[in-house]
């Protein structure tokens, strides 16, 4: 599903640095607390994390919105501290709430962000037609964005951060307040903006299917904390793999199961949990395993390891709301059996 | 910095603002509606009973360069609120993140306010006319009535800007905006002149910008000697640029 990040993107440009950052806002909070990490040219990085996490505050501090308390960014090599303007034109920024005019026109928001990006005369027309085009509101340009849906707005916001073809996109929760299918739409330009442009992008989301869909690397942000950083592949190995439910037609006889396929961690008299590294690659072997010992099996389930157990393992918060209690609680016993 | 872009910048944010008047132009009229009645109401009544000595001047005349005056204070004094309201929904995060220097969107900004300022201006010069005040029309002179009015609006706007980097809400800023204007207003030779004051209002009036500019605009469109102007056009200068220059710097604490 996933490029592998070392083969496709072997940049070895760093297009973000950040080492040692730190934000206290005046209050006392620590909202970023000595983090570092490197964004990779060409490579989309996603920053995860509970609300509150630090993730808004990091990317401020990029596009020098927010001012770091201490330790040192860098963008391609350029001191953010020192050349603010510099840098800002290396990027395109979506803020986490809607920052388009609405009084203004689709086509005049652009206008006017890409004179202010400085986008030679020459092209800036054709660029606003590429960029209106590339988000799908050619036909609602010349409409007042007040009339925009929410949705619309959002496609407008990464138009907007398009114009000056930034070398860096910054998306703060691009997807928030989108239907699936205009979410789907969304990632599908990010991907493409990545692809075709060779953009490199930062995003930050709590939406581990977001993440997992888009994004090379991730680092999952605990109270100003990076608390692990890694491909969404690494990560999900860490929290184990994936769980195949087999169930049995009548009680199964004690058996010593190969470790190669993979490990138990459940069994009982008429189910069997196995532990694997790729569910659907093993579930062949399993079946193959038990008929050739003529046990009839019944069915054969696979829960997919995913970022949520890696979300929670790392995000340090102990969320109430069940959505994914169950299979959490699975995933744990799981992680704990499997040490 | 480059210059040129600083420039071009500065002119991009006063576009956005003019586009988004053309688009609704509504608050621009109701704005007329307050300096209207102090010129129609205020003046024509006063004018009539003769109760102020305004010189060799009547005294609807005498107003008339006050009452513009105070119209752009307004406009201008209250254009923080129009700036927090942007902070609110965005808008400055987005200005704030381009490659343009901050600088340039704070002068932006206030040659936005400057633009509703002439705006004023124009209107009032209208209305003046119809109603038959007398002021003379010489060309430099209205060139120069609308530099000091663009000026004046630039000063008070950023002036505003400033104190909305540390008020932050719109509340606040309705606040201070009410706190200064009156006083500013009723401190000043705008509706009467200095000489009728208690001497306490006359050392106020003095230190007092609107009325330098009451007097600049007034000796362009009535008296016709300019024996103040550059003093007046030099202190409103100095202070333009002292505000501008420390609107820029604390545009960003906006958004913190
Ligand atoms: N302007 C501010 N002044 C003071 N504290 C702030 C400010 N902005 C953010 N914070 C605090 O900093 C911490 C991190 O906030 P931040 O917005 O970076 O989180 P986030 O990870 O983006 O959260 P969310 O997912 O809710 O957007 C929070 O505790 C927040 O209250
Ligand atoms: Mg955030």
């Amino acid at each position: 599903m996933h490029p592998d990040p070392t083969t496709l993107k072997a940049s070895s440009v760093i297009a973000i640095e950040a080492g040692n950052l730190t934000k206290i806002y005046r209050d006392g909070i620590r909202a970023v607390n000595d983090v570092s990490f490197s964004v990779k040219q060409g490579e989309i990085f996603g920053l995860l994390g509970p609300n509150g996490a630090g993730k808004t505050t990091t990317m401020k501090m990029i596009v020098t919105l927010a001012k770091a308390t201490s330790g040192t960014l860098n963008v391609f090599g350029i001191n953010v501290f020192k050349s603010p303007e510099t840098v800002r034109e290396m990027l395109g920024y979506v803020p986490q709430s809607i920052s388009v005019d609405t009084d203004l026109t689709a086509y005049e928001n652009l206008l006017i962000f890409a004179k202010l990006s400085y986008v030679d005369k020459k092209e800036r027309n054709e660029r606003i037609k590429n960029a209106l085009e590339y988000m799908d509101l050619t036909g609602r340009a010349n409409d007042l964005v007040k009339r925009y849906s929410g949705g619309m707005m959002r496609r407008l916001e990464i138009a907007q951060a398009l114009v000056n073809l930034p070398k860096i996109l910054l998306l703060d929760e691009p997807s928030i307040g989108l239907d699936p299918s205009s979410k789907k739409q969304v990632w599908k330009r990010i991907k493409q903006l990545n692809q075709d442009f060779g953009i490199t992008i930062l995003i930050t989301t709590h939406d581990m299917g977001e993440a997992d869909e888009l994004c090379d690397r991730i680092a999952i942000m605990s109270e100003g904390k990076i608390a692990i950083l890694g491909s969404p592949t690494d990560l999900k190995k860490d929290v184990g793999g994936d769980i195949v439910t087999v169930n049995f037609v009548s009680s199964c006889p004690t058996i010593s199961f190969p470790k190669e396929i993979g490990k138990i961690i459940h069994n009982n008299e008429k189910s069997i949990q196995i532990l694997t590294t790729n569910g659907e690659e093993a579930i062949p072997l399993i079946a193959d395993f038990f008929r050739s010992h003529e046990i009839r099996v019944e069915s054969i389930s696979i829960n997919k390891a995913n970022l949520d157990d890696v979300f929670m393992k790392y995000a340090k918060r102990r969320l109430e709301d069940g959505l994914y209690k169950d299979i959490r609680k699975t995933r744990r016993d799981f992680v704990r059996y499997s040490r | 910095m480059n210059f040129l872009r600083f420039i071009m910048s500065s002119i991009t944010v006063a576009e956005m603002e003019a586009r988004k008047i053309r688009h609704d132009s509504t608050e621009l009229w109701t704005r007329i509606i307050q300096p209207a009645l102090w010129l129609l109401v205020f003046g024509e009544t006063f004018n009539t009973i003769r109760a102020m000595p305004s010189g060799s001047f009547s005294y609807i005349q005498f107003i008339t360069p006050g009452i513009l005056a105070q119209s752009v204070l307004f406009i201008s004094i209250f254009y923080g609120i129009t700036v927090v309201w942007e902070k609110d929904v965005g808008i400055i995060t987005k200005l704030l993140s381009t490659p343009s220097p901050r600088s340039s969107i704070v002068l932006g900004k206030s040659l936005a306010a400057s633009l509703r300022g002439v705006f004023q201006a124009i209107v009032i010069f209208a209305l003046s006319l119809l109603i038959g005040v007398k002021i003379r029309l010489d060309p430099f002179d209205i060139v120069g009535v609308f530099a000091v009015v663009i000026l004046f609006a630039m000063c008070f706007s950023s002036l505003s800007m400033l104190l909305a980097s540390y008020m932050k809400t719109r509340d606040r800023m309705m606040g201070i905006g009410q706190a200064l204007t009156m006083p500013l207003f009723f401190a000043s030779n705008a509706i009467y002149p200095i000489s009728v004051m208690p001497t306490w209002l006359k050392y106020i009036s003095i230190a007092n910008p609107l009325s330098y500019v009451v007097d600049a605009i007034r000796s362009m469109l009535l008296v016709g000697t300019y024996k103040n102007l550059p003093i007046d056009i030099l202190a409103l200068t100095v202070s333009t640029t002292l505000f501008l220059v420390l609107a820029s710097r604390t545009i960003k604490k906006l958004l913190e």
